[in-house]
Formats: C-alpha cells, structure tokens, sequence
C-alpha cells in the first residue's frame, strides 16, 4: 500500500490476555493476529504482539500481551497488569474450574489498576466445544452482571467465531474512557487550542 | 519488495539462549531467503517455518535489557518490529523454576554438567558461614543484578562477588553472627591447608582397602587372558550400535509424526484463508448490507495482507480482482451514503473514514483508478450545509402553504390561544437551526484538523462562506416571517405571501419569537464562531428587539385612546386642585409598556448591545419618540373630547337659572356618565376639569414624564415630550375659548338686555342716582357666581377665565356706552358709578385691554363737575361697604 495521510501519531490501546492455562489466551491471541490456530498446548510465559487495525474508521495500534496463567507465576503477573489499559479474562466453557479461577483473576486486576470501571470482557472460550459444555451460559452472565455488567462474550479460537469482537470491543472501551479521562484532566483547555487552530485554517 | 515486519514474540523476555517463536509478515519466502535474525542486536541461529513465522535462539552476544527483533531476508531487506524482547540473566538451577524450558543445547551442556555438580553440592551444603538463614528471603536479586552486572553471586561462579552473597543471603543476620561465621570459615579453610597428608591420615581405612582391591582386580586380569576380554567388549558393541539404531528409529517416529502433524496444520491454516478469501466476496456483500463497513475495512486490509505481493495463481487473482471491484462498489455506496442527509454527524464521519481507508488500501489497483473522489471529507461537509439550507426553504414554503390553508379552512373561527402559523415557523427554523447547524460546525472542525484528511490533498472550499451563507438564510427567512416589508431590503429569500392582517395578528407573539432567536443565538455562541456569523445573527436580534419594542409601546396607544372610559372625575393631584386622576392613569399605560419593553427588548443578554447607546441605532429611538409623541397627542385629545363631548341625556339644554345662567343641580340628572360619585357633574365642571388637566398636563405632568423613562432606562424623548405639552397647550386654549364663550353668553350678553329692561329706559332719562343700576347689579352677581364655579374647580383658572371674560364686559361697556346719544346729569353721574364699580371690583383681573376698554367707556360719557365726582366716590364707597362680603373674595390676590 502506499502514502498514508498523515494524521499525527496514531494511538495504541493495551491489552492483556488473563485466565487459566490451557483456556485458549494464546490460541485467542494467534487467531486475531494471524488467522491461525494452534492445535497443541505450549505453556506460555508472557508473549507480546503489535499490529496496526482499523478501529471505527480510525487507524490504531493494538498491543497484545499474551500472560501465563499458571499459578506459578502469580506474583510477576502484578507487574504485567500494572501496565495493561484493558484486560480479556478468558475461560474455557469446557473448564469449570477455570470458570472459578476468573474470580481471582478479577481481583488481582482491580487490586493492582485500583479502578472499577477499567475496560474488561469477561471471554467464555471453546464455545465450538458446546456439547463438552461445564459451565452453564447463565452462570456466567450472572458472573459479568455480578462484576457491575461487564460485557460478556463466548468466543471460539478454533473457527475464530467472535474472535474480532472481542477484541474490537475491548478497544472501543479503552478509547471512551481515554477520551473521558482527557477531557476530564484538561478540560477545555484542550478545547481551545483545536479551535484556535481551526480558525487559523478558516479566516 | 516490502521489508520483514516482526508483529509478535513469545516469549518477550527471557535469559541469553532462550528459544522464540518469531511471527510477523514477509519474513522470507523460503527457508533461504532468511537471512538474519537479530535480537538486542545479537545474532541468534533459527529456523524457518513460513513467511509469517521463525523460531529463534538468542545468541549469547546479545545486549541486556530490551532491543528490537529484526528480521532480514534477501527478498525484503531489513525489516521492522513492532515488539520487542528484554534479555536478563539468571542463572538456573535444577532447583529453580523456569518458565522456559531449557534446552540440552550444545551451548550450554558444557557448563550445564558443571554447573548441576557445583550447584548441587552448594544446596545440598550448609551455609558457608554455617548460618542459619532463615529470615534472609532472597528479595533483592533483581536490583543487585543492575549493581553489580559483571558479578554472580553464585560460589561456584568465577565472577563470583561476596559483597553480592552476603547482601543477598545475609542482609539480615547480626553482626555477630557474622563475626562468628567468618571465624567458623576461616577454620575449615586453615583444615583445608593442611594438605594431602592429613586428608590421608584421616581417611587411612579407606585408602587401604582401596589398594586391596585394586590387587585382587590385578590378579584376576592376570589368570584369565586377553581373548575373554576382547570378546567381551565386541559384545558390547554390538549391544550399544543396537540400542542406537532403536533409539534412532523411536526419534525419527516421533520427527514424523511432528512433521505430519506441522503439515496437516498448515494445510488447515491454507483451508481457513482459502475459505476466507473465497467467502469474502459474499461476506462484503452481506456487510455493506448491514452498512458494517468496518468489518469490510478490516477483512479488506486481512486479505491484502495475506495475499498481497506475488500471487501468481490465477484462480486467486481472478478472486481478488472480483474483490477489488466489490470494493469500488463499495467506495461508490459510501460516497453516496456520506452525502446522505439526514444523518448523525458520526455516522457520516464514520463513512468518510471507511471510504478514505479503502481508498487508501485499494491506492494503485486498476479500480482505484476507475473511481478517484478528490476529497470525501468536503462532499459531506458541503452536502450538510446545503441540506440545512433545503431544510430551511421546504420549512418556510410548508408553513407558508398551511397559513393560506388555515385561512380558507376556518377564517371565521380561530382558536385565539393557538399560535399564529409565522410563530409556528419561527420556533421550527429556530429549532432547525439550533439543532442542525452545530453539527455542520463540528464536522468543519474535523475536516479543519485534518481527522477527515484523505489519500489527496484536502481542497476545501470558503467554508467561512458557507457558515455565512446558512446563517443568512436563517435571519432572511425568520425576517419574512415576522418583521415588516421595510426591514427586508436586501433579502436573499422570497417574501413571505403577505397578508397583512396575519401580520397584525402575530404583533403580540413577538417577545416569544424573540425567545427562539435567543436560545438559538446563545447556542451558536457557545459553538464559537468566528464574529463575523455571529454578528449576522445580531443584527436580527436587534431589528427584532426594536420592532418589538415598538410594538409593545404601540399597544399603549390604543389603550391611551381608550382612557375616556376611565374618567371618574375624582380630583386627585394634590399640588394642582382640578386634575383628575386621568393624568395618573395615563402614565400607568405608559409605564406599564416601558417595563414591559424594558424586560423583553431592552435587557440585555450574552453579547448583546444596548438598543440605544449613544449614536448606535438613532433612528430607532425615533421611532421611539414618534410613538410617545402619538400617545401624548392622542392623551390631549382624549381630555378635549371629554370636555366637549356630551353624552346623549346632555344634549337637551339644561334648564339653567334665568339670572344667573348657572345650569340648575337637578337630581332628574342621573345618567350613568355624571352619576360617578354622590355629586352631580355638569358639563361646566367636566369643562373646567379638563381645563385643569390640560393645565396641569402643560405645567408639570408631561415635564415629570421624563422621570420615568429615566428609571426604566430609556433616554428621555425630549421632542417627544415638547412637542406633548404644546399639543396639551393647544386643547388648553380651544377649551378656554369655549367655556369663556360659554360664559360671555350669560354674561355679557346679558348687560345689554338688562340695561334696557324696562321698557323706555335711556341714559338721558334718569332722574335719580343713589345706588347701582340694575344691570351692574346683576353683571356683578354673574361673575362671582363663575368666580365661585372656577373657585370650586381649581383657583389656578381663575386668572385665565376671568381676565377674558373681564375683557369681553370692558369692550361690550365701551361699545355700549359710545352708542349712547345722550346722557341727562344723572344718567352721567349713574353711568360713571355703574362702570367704576364693575371696573374696581374686578381690578385684580383687568389687563391692559380691558383697562384701555373702561377707559374708552367712560371718555364717552360726558365729563362730571368736581362736585359730581366727589359725590360719586361716596357713593362707590358707601356701596363697596354694602357689598364687601360678596367682594372680598374678588380681591384675594393668591386664592387657593
Ligand atoms: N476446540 C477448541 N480448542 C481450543 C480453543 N482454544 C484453544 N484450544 C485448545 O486449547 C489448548 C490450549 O490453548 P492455549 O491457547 O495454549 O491456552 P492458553 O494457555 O490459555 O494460552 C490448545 O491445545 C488449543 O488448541 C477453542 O476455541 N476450541
Ligand atoms: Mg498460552
């Protein structure tokens, strides 16, 4: 493709992926960034990916971390958090007790971000998988309603059913609340200066 | 040839020698295309596994900390990275956990055997310092790790650093302790010196049996020959080539099955994006159904990401070529949808950018260039504005048309509370404006700071004439609508199909379009615009605050008009005895519509300017002035024709007293315009009140007038006001003239009569002179009877009123007396005293023509002897004496 307008630095939107090991975080994650799927389970440490989307017509850059969700590296996903804007919390649909596990995952993030209201979907995963279902639909709206109505969503890494959405929804939180904490911090301020350049153009 | 772009790593952090799954796009065609792999700017061996991911091990050369991963292939060059990888030290144990797994790699399975025995003889060890250290959590080994980078803090390490093992294992042991540590150190140390011997001497059992069996092996090889042996070890080897072989053949299933399962995979993945690029076609179809352009963005720039470049199967070229033009379809649908109106300002923006992406991703295809739209962005913009303006005119010809059918429908009746149809129009434009131009504002904004910008440059028409341009047609349409032909001069709309009577109708309505303007206007202000469009808007504001102002103030006229009905002829006016409270009530009207006007037209809201500020709007203050003039003219009349009009029941004459000519007080006069109060009202005295309202009016009312408009904060109409007490002077006059008429009549008129009542009466008959003739007698009588009509009224006419009428009896003496032929010697002396004592009675009042005509009357009359004249000083004196009661209200000076 060739020129690009040129509309100043084009935003970037956080992720991270949170959840049980073995739910589908990375195979999630693959599906979004490479239209791919992975069959077998290699346990994660952190992987990290960047790519360039189309958000609402607007060109941004989202960054996925892809974390562990083995007990073992609890403590070190405090640090991962710290930096997230936005977080997926994925189960499997299959795995009752991953259901459980989000409970935690829930906490840790709202402990560590400090901030009800930080963008999240709550993501039940292997929603191909219905028949090996454990974890009742109802049980897990009543879970994101529980969590002050976070968005809820079923999703399957295999035929990549809802797996855009998720993601596309996650952004669109983050952005909102971007442009509601700035405007908030500087007010009209920030106002001012856009208009004074617009009359610039105009008279 | 596009660069390699590296878009994901797993893991992004781990120590030197960590394996990598590197993913991204076109990092290489083949497996020798790939020619480096870089991480923190270490070179890394890897594997090609597709032009969309590598695997990797970092290499030990790398610098610690994070660093780009970048990719180069022959193809490409050197590529970019949107991740990147942080490299640390750690040293790992088979103790420690590791989120890697490490590899047997020959790199390390050197140091890795050494390591397993040194680590392992040191955990499984007591603490050099035999320390318990318990309490000494381990916490800081990332920081000591940036302290001292060179060093380890691992015995077994030759960079091994002390300070390191003892913050990290000790930080919180007691001096003490320490102190005993290192002594218990030092100790095993100096037992180490003692050398060999001594380890001998102490382990002396063990070294002996050793040397014993050593022997017993020796013999035994000894007896049983060379042969056995070497039969032996071929055994062996054959043992251990088998186990190779089986061992190689276990491996090379599980390499196969690896490959089958790696294979079968990718066939997936090509399944998935065939299936995908296939079905796209149709998907895009579905979506821009759904106006999902979104989607259609992303699937779009999915599959110019997956096949882009070389694709020589012509199957998938015919595919993309059909996308391609499914696009150009889909471009076309969005530049018709952007133009689409109504609709939300996002929505619109939403299309602009879906169009300006596409456009942007289809750049350089043949269908590019079938459809090129300069600048999206201004077609939306350009259609907003003009859709506001169709707006405006299919609401001006729709109000238009249900005015004139609301005329046929039912002119008889209407409904008084409902809205006029012009007021309807002018809420609705308002709120079209209101509601529609701050969108069209925003999205210039937008276009402006180049959030719309697409692939061309921007060509922006003059939106700045655009803004005015709507604006323009909002004030023309609303002028039309509301304000009369003359504020329309330069109008850019058609008139409105008048009908003047609905013009009339909506006068009242005014403060309220008022309002709609307003809340439109501080809207538009808080949008801030350039001052130029604002001030359009005004200019409106202002013609329209006038023309109401004037409206409110025309009302007043109407009710001045009506002020008769509100006569109750009870005096009121403390410093002017015969005023009514008709004055008082006049300047409630006008009051009342100052406040009115003040509170409507004249307050003044956010950026407005005072209606009448110095030299600003001159000509609207006189309009002002020309209305007040109109209502104090009409005030005049009102007080005229109260004082001339008689009502019906008056018409017929009253009976008056033949004598005195006063009109009788008679109780049959009880119609409802004198019955007000318990005393009954002649028209005389109607007269003379409004005499004194006229007077009062001219005197001090009018001047006071000013007062009011000061303190409801117009300028005081100084013409206005003038020109008000000279009307006011001008009824004083025409009533003067007619009540002194009036009373000529029975007066003046009368002396003749009397004179010669009897009838051969003549001057040059009279035979005795002792008192007043009958006739000044009687003209005496009259006036203080008018004196005591006046008197009751108001003292201040007394002067006017009577001086006339003296006047008028001086002339009619002097005419009477110069027609005299002859006078005998009493008529002389009787003729003398008659006319001085009318002339002394009344000197207070006589003026300068009335004293020149008693003059002339006498000169006619032939001179008296000394001796005659004595007599008739007397005789006046004597009279005066008589008469003094009924005088002496004729000679206060100042009555009141
Ligand atoms: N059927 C099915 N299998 C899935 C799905 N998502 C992941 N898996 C499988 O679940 C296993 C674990 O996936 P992975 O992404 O590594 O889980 P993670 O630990 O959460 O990252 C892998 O074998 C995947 O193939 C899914 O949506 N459907
Ligand atoms: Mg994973």
């Amino acid at each position: 493709m060739s020129k690009k307008p040129s509309t100043g630095p084009i935003s970037l939107h956080k992720v991270i992926m949170v959840g049980s090991g073995g739910v589908g975080k990375s195979a999630l994650t693959l599906q979004f960034m490479y239209d791919e799927f992975v069959e077998d389970y290699e346990p994660t440490k952190a992987d990290s990916y960047r790519k360039k989307v189309v958000l609402d017509g607007e060109e941004v850059q989202i960054d996925i971390l892809d974390t562990a969700g083995q007990e073992d590296y609890a403590a070190i996903r405090d640090n991962y958090f710290r930096s997230g804007e936005g977080f997926l919390c994925v189960f499997s649909i299959t795995d009752d007790e991953s259901f459980q596990a989000t409970q935690e995952f829930r906490e840790q993030i709202l402990r560590v971000k400090n901030d009800e209201n930080i963008p999240f979907l709550l993501v039940g995963n292997k929603c191909d998988l219905n028949d090996k279902r454990k974890v009742p639909l109802s049980e897990c709206q009543a879970r994101a309603q529980q969590w002050g109505g976070v968005p809820y969503v079923e999703t399957s890494a295999k035929t990549r059913e809802n797996v855009d959405k998720v993601f596309f929804d996650l952004m669109r939180e983050i952005r909102s609340r971007k442009t509601e904490d700035s405007t908030k911090a500087s007010g009209r301020a920030k106002d001012k200066s856009k208009r004074r350049k617009l009359k610039c153009t105009l008279l | 040839m596009i660069p390699p772009l590296v878009t994901g790593i797993s893991p992004k952090e781990g120590p030197a020698g960590t394996k990598i799954t590197i993913r991204g796009e076109n990092l290489g065609l083949r497996a020798n295309d790939l020619i480096s792999v870089q991480i923190c700017g270490g070179e890394c061996s890897f594997e090609w596994q597709s032009k969309n991911k590598i695997i990797a091990r970092t290499g030990i050369n790398g610098v610690k900390g994070k660093g780009d991963v970048i990719v180069t292939t022959s193809s490409g060059g050197v590529g970019n990275c949107t991740v990147q990888f942080r490299t640390y030290v750690e040293s790992i144990g088979p103790l420690k956990e590791s989120a890697v797994w490490v590899e047997e790699t020959p790199i390390q399975s050197l140091t890795w055997g050494q390591r397993r025995m040194v680590t392992s003889s040191y955990h499984s060890q007591e603490d050099p310092l035999s320390l318990s250290i318990e309490g000494n959590d381990k916490k800081f080994t990332e920081d000591l790790r940036e302290i001292f980078p060179e060093n380890s803090g691992d015995l077994s390490r030759e960079n091994f650093s002390p300070y390191w093992f003892l913050l990290e294992n000790h930080h919180a042991t007691s001096f003490d302790d320490l102190k005993a540590g290192y002594s218990y150190l030092k100790r095993k140390v100096e037992g180490q010196k003692e050398g060999q011997l001594s380890f001998l001497k102490t382990h002396v059992g063990a070294v002996i049996d050793q040397l014993d069996t050593m022997m017993k092996l020796k013999d035994k090889i000894d007896n049983n020959g060379e042969v056995e042996i070497a039969e032996r070890i071929h055994n062996l080897q054959g043992t251990i080539s088998q186990s190779i072989d089986s061992s190689h053949a276990l491996f090379d299933d599980v390499l196969m099955r690896r490959e089958k399962a790696d294979k079968s995979r990718a066939a997936l993945s090509v399944l998935n994006r065939y299936k995908f690029l296939f079905c796209l076609p149709m998907s895009i179809q579905k979506n821009a159904d759904n106006n999902e352009f979104d989607i259609i963005v992303n699937d779009y720039a999915r599959v110019k990401n997956l096949y882009s470049g070389k694709v020589d199967i012509p199957l998938i070229k015919r595919v993309l070529s059909e996308i391609d033009e499914i696009i150009l379809e889909v471009r076309k649908n969005l530049h018709n949808k952007l133009k689409e109106m109504p609709q939300a300002v996002e929505q619109q923006k939403k299309f602009v950018k879906c169009l300006i992406n596409l456009e942007i991703q289809q750049f350089g295809t043949k269908q590019y260039e079938r459809l090129k739209i300069n600048d999206p962005a201004w077609d939306s913009l350009f259609c907003r504005a003009r859709y506001i303006e169709e707006t405006f005119k299919r609401t001006y010809e729709e109000f238009q048309e249900r005015e004139v059918q609301a005329k046929e429908n039912n002119s008889v009746k209407r409904d008084q509370n409902s809205l006029p149809i012009r007021v309807l129009f002018c809420e609705e434009i308002n709120e079209i404006a209101a509601g529609q131009f701050p969108d069209l504002w925003r999205l210039g904004q937008s276009y402006f700071t180049g959030e719309l910008r697409g692939i061309n440059e921007p060509k922006p028409g003059n939106f700045k004439q655009i803004i005015l341009n709507v604006i323009e047609k909002f004030c023309c349409y609303i002028r039309s609508s509301i304000l009369p032909n003359y504020y329309q001069k330069f109008s850019s709309v058609p008139p409105w199909t008048s009908n003047s009577s609905q013009q009339a109708l909506i006068s009242t309505w005014l403060p309220t379009c008022l309002r709609y303007l307003r809340i439109t206007y501080s809207s538009l202000i808080r949008l801030d615009l350039p001052n130029e469009v604002l001030d359009v808007v005004l200019k409106l504001i202002d013609e329209l605050r006038l023309f109401c102002l004037l409206t409110i103030l025309k009302k007043s006229i109407d009710k001045v008009k009506r002020l008769d009905e509100k006569e109750g002829w009870d005096m009121k006016v403390e410093e002017f005895p015969g005023a009514t409270a008709l004055p008082e009530k006049f300047e409630e009207i006008l009051a009342e519509s100052l406040d009115e006007g003040q509170q409507m037209c004249l307050q003044l809201e956010v950026r407005e300017n005072p209606l009448f500020d110095g030299i600003h709007n001159l000509e609207g203050y006189h309009e002002v002035s020309k209305i007040i003039e109109t209502a104090l003219g009409c005030f005049s009349t009102v007080i005229e024709e109260l004082a001339t009009q008689r009502s019906d029941d008056e018409i017929h004459p009253l009976p008056r007293h033949n004598i005195t000519g006063f009109p009788v007080n008679t109780s049959l006069n009880d119609s409802k315009s004198t019955a007000i109060s318990t005393i009954t009202i002649t028209w005389e005295h109607r007269l003379l009140y409004c005499l004194a309202n006229a007077a009062y009016c001219n005197k001090m009312f009018i001047n006071n007038l000013g007062n009011l408009f000061t303190k409801y904060g117009y300028p005081i109409p100084k013409l206005a006001l003038e020109n008000g007490r000279s009307n006011m002077n001008m009824v004083f006059a025409n009533l003067l003239e007619i009540y002194v008429e009036l009373k000529n009549d029975t007066i003046v008129s009368h002396i003749e009569p009397s004179m010669f009542s009897s009838d051969n009466f003549s001057w040059n008959t009279i035979e005795k002179c002792d008192k007043l003739s009958f006739w000044a007698n009687q003209c005496l009588d009259n006036i203080v009877g008018v004196y005591l009509e006046i008197f009751a009224v108001s003292p201040f006419l007394l002067r006017p009123i009577l001086e006339q009428i003296i006047q008028t009896i001086a002339e009619e003496l002097s005419r009477l007396m110069n027609s005299v032929e002859q006078f005998n010697n009493c008529g002389r002396v009787q003729a003398i005293l008659d006319i001085k004592m009318i002339r002394d009675s009344l000197k207070l009042y006589n003026n300068e023509r009335a004293k020149l005509s008693f003059n002339e009357a006498m000169d006619a009359i032939p001179k008296l002897s000394n001796d005659e004249n004595r007599y008739v000083d007397e005789l006046l004196k004597s009279i005066k004496i008589q008469r003094r009661i009924q005088l002496m209200c004729l000679n206060v000076v100042n009555p009141s």
